[in-house]
């Protein structure tokens, strides 16, 4: 038990460290723990915990299906292993989900909020109700101690058959649809990774990779209780995978060939690099030992090809799930270590799992009896705190706890300021929307008269992308005036007129794409170069300098409020531009919708059509209002595309 | 000094804070699951909850038992703990900090109630000291440590006390904050593992005494034989009955047998 102890040591130090990671998490969000960004949503996360850890379990399908339906029933021995390591993958993917989710305790939506369009929800469905199956199947093993739950236990046990085809129904379904869920997006990942048959690769290499995990298992915890190695009976799943393997090789180059993509092999992208690594550990060196004669008899060279197999497999997942995505602004996404460590802590707690109903229940055939338990030992002194520490089971708590509660401690140590206390968005400054606005006075009186509107009208249209990102909603402002009623339309939306001028434009004040801004610029008012007041001037003598004691700013600024405005300013921090434009376009789109039996006019795309090479097609300059209330002319974006 | 002070302030102290709270939360547990494991051991003899419920909180509430017996210093510790504990966690300058850092707060002492209890902790935590070097029966009972834990106490307040308070020694403002906040990190560092986890485990002194402080049945036979003296029964006093094995077994790093 030597090896099981130091392991479990190992552990619980992980898990401590993730512990000190998932309490910053869950207290202050994606932003503080992750390197995932808007352009890289999914990550190490989606990658290993959900796509990897859901892959990892599939031993327990294949392994029932060969025993239960295959009727092969020299295996039966590790159907019981097999089960547990695929239960516990399955709650290791539930949890590490639960640290994806912006808003995990959203998680149940999926099961009233149908979207049946959409491969995740079959994912979630198959997922939840495989891990009910798992439970099911197995619910007998701990159940055979409980007198209580016999019968119970023989009812399971007479469902067994069925259990088991749900069980290889739902992992068909779901193995392959977490390939679908890539499907969306054949511009995002990279060409040598996208392919239109991704659910049957992910489905072929499920398989192999649950074979290579139920080999990998029984030889590790073989050398970690010291058991007899099971050289023999692992042969032949070796070999199964094998074939297995050489399938998922033939398919994968062979879809690359069909659709000409094979020229990408060769090609001087760190992808390539990437790829080549990832075949040759997921297929290629696994498939040459296996062929070796060594593979028949060494358990360690079995247990190698397992382990370089399932590295390969899962780095794979990993991939497909963020690390080959190509990020629109050719950002590269790199795990920051906290998901590193949340994801090995997730791996820690499912092996403590594993350990515990391996000593407990009857996983195997016999318990891994404890030398150390024994009542007749004569009781040994710590060589650290020269004292008895207790029997094994209290000697382990006093241990294991110890070293959670210094690993958690150094997990917050570590996790620096800015990262426990988040950056938040990154600041986005917002410009003038783009576009011939033109003269809208000359427009509104040619609508008056009936008379066509003179070339310097303009065509009043805006492209709104305040980021200048090419990336917009085009937005007909003349037609929105003349919908609402003309000249008097104006202040539905405009509610703020800047000095010296009139229904200014929304980024005057909402000047962050994300971000809320203060809109009143105190440095501004207070600075000689500015408008130069003495704090008296807005401020009330003899009280303290806050925004409680200050006269109001239409004291000096009489038209700063649109006569009828219909948005009330109560205060002046101005939400984010995003914010503003949704909650102005959005609110008014939805109450149409209704009035006029229109439901699409309030669907995300009725504005957002894609993307707009503005400056390019109009070759336009556009400008802002710097504060001093010059303008500027700046270049145009440069948005460096990878297609 | 204002990068050393930023470092104790910051990832110090969370180090100190997040050992503190768990390490405590381990102890108690512990506490709790061998209070478990003894109760089990010793089903056949009988637990008095009544009269531990009792002597709980007697000894928890200083005024009711030991008041009778040594009033001054009853109440003196009493208010010494009262300070130590509310001070810190209600001192408006530790909530700003929470504040800036975490973005939770909570109600502030007023400052001038704050500068009180600190001076009653530094008057209080010295008279405990000195009580104990100066009364002859406190000595003879204490360990070499016990003179330490009031003084490191009462450190942080002292510093605290003259770094708020800037007309007592205005250059020394960085110095003071040094001390102070590497002393207070310190204690919280300290807390678990240490006598000061008394302030979780003091409530589970009498549980401890009247649940698990028991022999299991046929203890005295099985520590015997532990000590290599199993051919002799353990009720019969033998004067040739002596330490020297187990010293032995000390020294060379094992239990003899």
């Amino acid at each position: 038990m030597d090896r099981v102890r130091r392991l479990k040591l190992i552990l619980w130090m992980l898990l401590g460290l993730a512990a000190a990671v998932a309490i910053t998490r869950f207290f202050f969000g994606l932003g503080a723990t992750t390197h995932l960004s808007d352009a890289t949503p999914w990550g190490l996360w989606v990658g290993f915990d959900v796509m990897g850890g859901v892959a990892l379990a599939a031993g327990g399908f294949v392994v029932t299906a060969t025993v239960y339906i295959f009727k092969l029933d020299e295996f039966h021995s590790i159907v019981r292993p097999a089960v547990l390591t695929a239960f516990l993958g399955y709650v290791a993917v539930a949890v590490g989900l639960l640290f994806d989710l912006g808003l995990p305790w959203h998680i149940w939506y999926m099961t009233i909020y149908w979207n049946p369009h959409s491969p995740l929800f079959e994912v979630g469905w198959c997922v939840m109700l495989y891990l009910t199956v798992l439970t099911l199947e197995f619910f007998p093993v701990p159940a055979e101690d409980i007198s209580a739950l016999a019968s119970v236990r023989r009812f399971l046990v007479k469902l067994r058959i069925p259990l088991v085809i749900v069980g290889i129904a739902l992992s068909t379904l779901h193995q392959s649809s977490l390939g679908s869920l890539f499907l969306i997006m054949p511009y995002r990942l990279f060409p040598l990774w996208y392919s239109p048959i991704l659910p049957v690769l992910f489905f072929v290499s499920a398989i192999g990779l649950g074979l290579m995990m139920v080999i990998l298992e029984s030889h590790f915890t073989a050398y970690l209780y010291r058991r007899k190695p099971e050289t023999k009976l692992m042969r032949p799943l070796g070999e199964a995978a094998g074939w297995v393997l050489i399938l998922y090789l033939a398919l994968r180059f062979g879809d690359l060939a069909y659709r000409g993509q094979l020229h990408y092999l060769f090609a001087s992208a760190w992808q390539v690099k990437l790829f080549w690594v990832e075949i040759a550990a997921m297929a290629i060196v696994p498939l040459v030992m296996l062929w070796q004669r060594q593979f028949r008899k060494s358990s360690n060279w079995q247990w190698a090809t397992a382990a370089i197999a399932t590295t390969g497999i899962v780095l794979n997942r990993i991939d497909v799930g963020g690390l080959a995505d190509l990020s629109r602004g050719g950002s590269l996404y790199l795990p920051e270590w906290t998901e590193i460590v949340i994801s090995l802590g997730i791996v820690a707690a499912a092996t403590l799992l594993f350990l515990f109903m391996v000593e407990h229940f009857r996983v195997w055939e016999h318990r891994p009896a404890d030398p150390d338990a024994d009542p007749r030992k004569l009781p040994e002194f710590n060589k650290v705190g020269f004292t008895w520490l207790g029997t094994p089971v209290i000697a382990g708590r006093v241990k294991y706890s110890l070293a959670f509660v210094l690993a958690a401690g150094f997990g917050f140590l570590l996790l620096g300021s800015p990262r426990a206390a988040s950056m938040g968005a990154t600041p986005t400054p917002t410009h003038r929307a783009r576009g011939n606005v033109g003269n809208i006075g000359l427009q509104l009186a040619a609508a008056r008269t009936g008379k066509p509107a003179p070339a310097t009208a303009g065509t009043g249209v805006l492209y709104l992308d305040a980021d200048l990102t090419n990336w917009g909603v085009t937005f007909y402002h003349q037609r929105e005036i003349d919908r609402n009623g003309g000249e008097k339309s104006c202040v539905i939306c405009h509610h703020m007129n800047m000095p010296h001028d009139q229904e200014s434009g929304c980024y005057e004040c909402h000047r962050d794409m994300y971000l809320p801004t203060d809109s009143f610029r105190h440095d501004w008012h207070a600075s000689p170069k500015g408008a130069n007041l003495a704090c008296v001037q807005c401020h009330e003598r003899g009280y303290p300098r806050t925004s409680a004691h200050v006269k109001p700013c239409s004291d000096c600024h009489k038209d700063l409020v649109p006569a009828g405005a219909t948005i009330k300013i109560t205060t002046y921090i101005a939400p984010s531009y995003v914010d503003a434009m949704h909650t102005l376009c959005i609110g008014c789109h939805v109450k149409v919708a209704q009035k006029e039996n229109k439901p699409e006019i309030a669907r995300c795309a009725e504005c957002h059509k894609g993307k707009l090479n503005f400056a390019a097609a109009q070759n336009y300059l556009y400008s802002r209002h710097a504060p001093a209330g010059r303008l500027v002319v700046l270049p145009p974006p440069k948005v460096s595309e990878v297609h | 000094m204002t990068a050393w002070i930023d470092f104790a302030r910051g990832p110090l102290f969370r180090l100190s804070l997040a050992l503190m709270v768990l390490g405590l939360l381990r102890i108690f547990i512990i506490t709790l699951l061998e209070v478990r494991d003894g109760y089990r051991a010793n089903s056949d003899k009988i637990v008095s909850w009544k009269e531990i419920r009792r002597q709980t909180l007697g000894w928890l509430f200083p005024m009711f038992r030991l008041w009778r017996q040594r009033p001054i210093y009853s109440t003196v510790s009493f208010l010494f703990h009262i300070g130590l504990i509310v001070t810190p966690i209600f001192l408006a300058s530790h909530i700003l900090l929470w504040r800036q850092s975490v973005g939770i707060s909570w109600a502030a002492l007023p400052q001038v109630a704050a500068n009180w209890l600190a001076l009653l902790v530094i008057f209080t935590g010295a008279g405990l000291f000195l009580g104990r070097a100066l009364y002859s029966p406190a000595r003879k009972i204490s360990h070499r440590q016990d003179y330490f834990w009031p003084l490191l106490l009462i450190t942080p307040f002292v510093t605290g006390y003259i770094a708020s308070n800037a007309v007592i020694s205005p250059r020394t403002y960085q110095e003071m904050m040094l001390v102070h906040i590497y002393s207070g990190d310190l204690i919280l560092l300290l807390i678990p593992f240490t006598k000061l986890a008394h302030c979780v485990l003091a409530p589970l002194s009498q549980l401890v005494t009247g649940v698990a402080w028991k022999f299991p049945p046929g203890a005295g036979d099985r520590v015997a034989e532990t000590l290599g003296f199993a051919d002799r029964p353990t009720w019969v006093l033998n004067p040739r009955l002596t330490t020297a094995p187990v010293e032995e077994a000390i020294r060379k790093g094992g239990v003899a047998k």
